[in-house]
């Protein structure tokens, strides 16, 4: 009986923390938000899309940036144009972050993907609203001016 | 029955201006051919720039600011490691004392420093002319950027998040103006800083291709005379100067 209660309670709290952070306070895509959901079949067979979509997204990537070739078929910013889902508000959620379209196989498969520390996770064109890197740091150059002002002020005593 | 009513100089006069709207209208309006999207670029193009050093009016940075819309280049309010595609320079001639201000970019030589130097081949230049970094084969080593005489390239220091669609750029890789290559293979013959250069009216900045010779570029050219920077060095740069 003890026995049974402590297999229990370990179980309980091994378990607890998964059901607490699943989605918790994340952005929930909304199923069938995405371009892509209400399509029957990708640029390739799907079959063949899971296999080798990066294959064409290297090749793609070479033509585009060498040959100056801008077909959309295979391009990254086609893929994420037509995979990205949005929220209850119809924000873009970025693609690659958790439970999304790119980041669910490759947590899957424990491959690391670098393509989005260049290329933009949702469509973002020009002149969108955008917010500066700069806004980030805002704190700290006040933290700066309040030092600055601080030791200024008490040079001068 | 009407053609019998034309006169002679009637029909003179009509077939010279039918032969006008046919002929001469044509030939006249600048001819952009799009390259169609699933084409490669080829050396047909010759993508080239001339400034206008006295067009370029002194404290207007509506290239620059244009340049950092097109490409998303917002800093990090770091002046001196914030990327830099194009940037306002003020010159001084010692012999004559005239001061001038004109934007500097890089300046796609045919013989660029920064290919020959570079130990991944990510620099490099395009068919048309446009010398890039290809930022998937960039290992940041910043040779590139030694080379370059016209310090007209960048360094990413820091994670970046907000990157554009169309200009996909990140930490760790060099990079520098590519003449708005995305926008010049979706069909448009204006870079972005061009663009903002006309609406401010100054038209200083004129770019074009080279082999078309009603192109803007090419009539700047011709209307005024115009050098390369450091001639002697014999880059053989696509980006001159008139008025300097």
């Amino acid at each position: 009986m003890g026995q049974n209660f402590y297999r229990y309670l370990f179980l309980f709290i091994i378990l607890t923390p998964l059901n607490i952070s699943s989605h918790n306070n994340e952005p929930h895509s909304i199923k069938g938000s995405s371009k892509a959901d209400s399509m029957t079949q990708c640029v390739e067979p799907t079959e063949i899309m899971q296999k080798e979509h990066f294959v064409f997204l290297y090749h793609q990537r070479d033509n585009t940036v060498i040959d100056g070739i801008r077909t959309k078929q295979h391009s990254l910013a086609n893929c994420i144009d037509c995979h990205v889902g949005y929220d209850e508000k119809g924000v873009a959620i970025p693609i690659n972050s958790e439970g999304q379209f790119c980041q669910t196989c490759h947590v899957q498969t424990a491959v690391n993907i670098d393509c989005f520390s260049c290329h933009a996770t949702v469509p973002r064109d020009k002149g969108m609203k955008r917010i500066k890197a700069s806004d980030n740091n805002n704190h700290l150059s006040d933290k700066i001016k309040d030092i600055t002002t601080y030791y200024h002020s008490n040079n001068h005593e | 029955m009407n053609k019998n009513n034309l006169t002679r100089r009637d029909f003179l006069i009509k077939s010279a201006s039918l032969m006008t709207v046919v002929y001469i209208i044509p030939d006249l309006v600048s001819k952009t051919e799009a390259k169609p999207l699933d084409e490669k670029v080829s050396s047909k193009t010759k993508w080239a720039m001339n400034i206008d050093v006295d067009k370029c009016t002194k404290g207007c940075t509506a290239c620059v600011e244009a340049c950092i819309e097109e490409n998303g280049l917002y800093g990090m309010d770091r002046p001196e490691t914030d990327s830099q595609w194009i940037r306002k320079l003020t010159l001084k001639d010692i012999k004559t004392e005239k001061i001038v201000e004109l934007p500097m970019l890089c300046q796609h030589c045919e013989n660029p420093p920064c290919c020959d130097v570079c130990p991944t081949g990510a620099s490099f230049r395009r068919e048309d002319g446009i010398v890039m970094v290809n930022q998937h084969t960039c290992i940041g080593c910043r040779y590139c950027m030694m080379a370059c005489p016209f310090k007209a390239r960048s360094f990413v220091h820091e994670n970046l998040t907000e990157q554009l669609t169309s200009a996909p750029r990140g930490k760790g890789c060099v990079e520098s103006c590519n003449f708005c290559a995305n926008r010049i293979d979706h069909g448009s013959d204006m870079t972005a800083c061009e663009e903002a250069c006309q609406k401010e009216g100054h038209k200083a900045i004129t770019f074009g291709d080279l082999s078309n010779p009603k192109s803007r570029v090419n009539e700047s050219l011709a209307s005024k005379p115009s050098r390369r920077l450091r001639s002697d060095l014999k880059l053989k740069q696509r980006v001159t100067y008139s008025g300097i």
